[in-house]
């Protein structure tokens, strides 16, 4: 059984006047211990699926729909206290405005400390003071950070501190939600090292939403590439990235300037994101796509297997 | 921390200074003669208002009776009224207690309602409770308390006769001990109804929505991603934060506690400081305006200085230092 498993799950986000599809009939089977990382272009819905999954986006103007499977269970439909349990022991999420991720007016350690205390009610403040220095040091925090209020930190300290704080109740599953983006490449690496470090001894697994390809590359055995709310291509990174099926994979690749190899020229996609309030009757990318037919305009393609995991959702790749 | 206040006490008494010295200008510089109406209207003659200017110090030029009145300020002494001829010390004391006990109450029970209701409506956040008060704090705000204080009086005093119309105490019986409380609180249930139906509104909208505004804040969502019970996200963090700004309002209205509410005072015929002050305008009785006017512009500056403080003390983001 996969420990999460995404089965044809459609978020909407409902406005007044229309109805805005940002996440389309999600198939995705994750894996104990995989690291996927989810990879598109701003808008293309990678956030919306990581809150969705934990069921943190408002209510009153969201509908999900589909199956969100944890270890067999359906998080869609569990009660508030079954989800309550499950957050944050089994599931964290480092979020992406690390800079605002804590109130501004209690010091970091004291709603550390409560978090803490949401599953471990019992818990002795020393005990959990030594757990959150150690995790400081995985993160590269000096211990006095406890002591500090998060204004005083810097956005990378404060980025260091919401991925100490995800890491709290060891979880089975990580979402980063863009979490390195806004730090240096060195600290970067550092940190991912060191949760690619954790995944190895604490059967961690890792989703990574980023628009980063190469930290997928680099840190991540699965790649999924979304765009306009759409699954287009998944697999594991060796394949996806040496050898992308999906025409707008290929592009997205060619956006990116690689350090190893020929010194090819950038070229971006043309055009930009369908307007998602509009049903979309083909393909989503055919208006972009240099190869899109008649049919792509008409018929929506689904994700095919082209091989093991491999998967491609366009009728132009693989054998035909 | 305590330079900090040693250099606000110092901008503030700078403050103080300059106000009092704009409202001394000012009352002088109006149309309307003190010396002519304490002389009577009827045709006094120009020698007796002579003798009466030279009297008051009005015959000097403006700066040199400012001079004059620092000098007495330095001593303590504010000086005589025109009209009353008593020691405009003495004239603001006594109606110390009357309108602190108007606008005190006030002022605490409008905060404290208007903070509950607005909280409670922001967690109701588009239920129709929270429709029903947001409508109402429109109404009372953009109504004038002197034409709601008029109605009161209409519909409780005369009309069902419940409750007095005026004053602070019933002046055909000499009440004493308890019976004289009783008699004050009867008199003090329609002024500060108005007053509390016309400020409340105020603190249920800054309640409101700071406490919408930190319900939205990022922070929120990586409590409740934590697995953190609402009802603990709401009461430790939600409110800590949405705090912050009624303290400030509530900070700056206490400024103006013993200026009290010139229209209210007026509408109830409270024997208070906004009356007293009101009167003194229509006589130009200079010396008990001007001596008003310094009470309350150094306890608006005390209250400033105060809520500054208090403010460094529960918001950790502001520092004296």
């Amino acid at each position: 059984m996969s420990l999460l498993e995404l089965k044809d799950v459609n978020v909407q986000y409902i406005l007044k006047d229309k109805k805005i599809m940002a996440c389309q009939h999600i198939d995705l089977e994750i894996e104990e211990r995989d690291s996927i990382g989810i990879v598109g272009e701003s808008g293309s819905g990678k956030s919306t699926l990581a809150n969705a999954i934990l069921r943190l986006l408002p209510k009153r103007i969201t509908a999900v729909d589909g199956e969100i499977l944890f270890e067999g269970k359906d998080l869609l439909k569990i009660t508030p206290e079954e989800l309550n349990a499950l957050r944050w022991k089994e599931i964290s999420v480092v979020f992406q405005k690390s800079m605002n991720a804590l109130s501004p007016v209690h010091k970091v350690g004291k709603q550390m400390e409560d978090v803490y205390r949401i599953h471990e009610p019992k818990a002795n403040r020393d005990e959990i003071r030594k757990r959150v220095y150690e995790l400081f040091k995985i993160v590269n925090l000096s211990d006095r950070v406890y002591e500090l209020y998060p204004h005083e930190l810097s956005g990378g300290m404060m980025q260091r501190v919401s991925i100490a704080l995800s890491l709290l109740h060891n979880p089975k599953l990580l979402v980063l939600d863009e979490a390195t983006t806004a730090l240096d490449v060195v600290t970067q690496s550092q940190i991912l090292q060191e949760i690619m470090k954790l995944e190895e001894n604490m059967n961690l697994t890792r989703i990574m939403i980023t628009h980063d390809v190469s930290v997928v590359a680099s840190t991540c055995k699965k790649i999924a590439v979304m765009y306009a709310g759409c699954l287009m291509e998944t697999g594991t990174v060796q394949d996806v990235l040496v050898n992308p099926k999906h025409p707008y994979t290929q592009g997205l690749l060619k956006s990116f300037p690689s350090f190893k190899g020929a010194k090819n020229d950038l070229r971006g996609i043309p055009g930009s994101l369908p307007d998602l309030s509009q049903e979309i009757q083909g393909c989503v990318f055919a208006d972009r796509c240099p190869y899109a037919d008649d049919r792509c305009r008409q018929e929506k393609p689904v994700l095919r297997v082209v091989n093991g995991c491999w998967k491609v959702a366009c009728h132009k790749a693989g054998g035909e | 921390m305590k330079r900090y206040i040693g250099k606000r006490a110092l901008s503030g008494i700078l403050v103080v200074i300059l106000s009092v010295c704009f409202n001394f200008t000012l009352i002088r510089l109006a149309p309307g003669d003190p010396v002519r109406i304490i002389a009577g209207l009827d045709n006094p003659n120009e020698q007796q208002i002579q003798v009466l200017r030279e009297k008051y110090g009005l015959d000097k030029s403006i700066p040199e009776q400012f001079v004059m009145f620092l000098k007495q300020v330095s001593q303590g002494d504010l000086g005589y009224s025109y009209v009353s001829d008593r020691p405009v010390v003495d004239m603001i004391v006594e109606k110390v207690g009357p309108t602190l006990t108007l606008t005190l109450t006030a002022v605490l029970l409008s905060v404290t309602l208007g903070t509950l209701i607005g909280i409670y409506a922001a967690r109701k956040n588009g239920s129709w409770f929270d429709k029903l008060v947001c409508n109402l704090s429109y109404f009372f705000d953009a109504t004038p308390g002197f034409w709601l204080g008029l109605m009161m009086i209409i519909v409780f005093a005369s009309y069902l006769k419940l409750l007095p119309t005026s004053g602070m105490v019933s002046l055909k019986n000499n009440y004493t001990g308890l019976k004289y409380i009783q008699d004050v609180a009867r008199h003090l249930v329609l002024p500060i109804s108005t007053m509390v139906l016309t400020q409340t509104p105020y603190y249920f909208r800054i309640a409101r929505s700071s406490v919408l505004q930190a319900m939205s804040e990022d922070y929120i969502i990586t409590f409740r991603a934590t697995g953190m019970k609402e009802s603990r996200i709401f009461n430790k963090y939600v409110l800590r934060n949405a705090i912050l700004p009624t303290v400030t309002v509530l900070g700056m209205s206490l400024g103006f506690l013993l200026s009290g509410s010139v229209l209210i005072e007026t509408v109830f015929a409270w024997p208070g400081m906004g009356r007293m002050m009101f009167t003194a305008i229509g006589k130009r009785d200079y010396p008990l305006l001007t001596g008003i006017y310094l009470v309350t512009s150094v306890m608006i500056c005390i209250a400033m200085i105060l809520v500054d403080i208090l403010y460094g003390l529960i918001d950790p983001r502001i520092r004296y230092d």
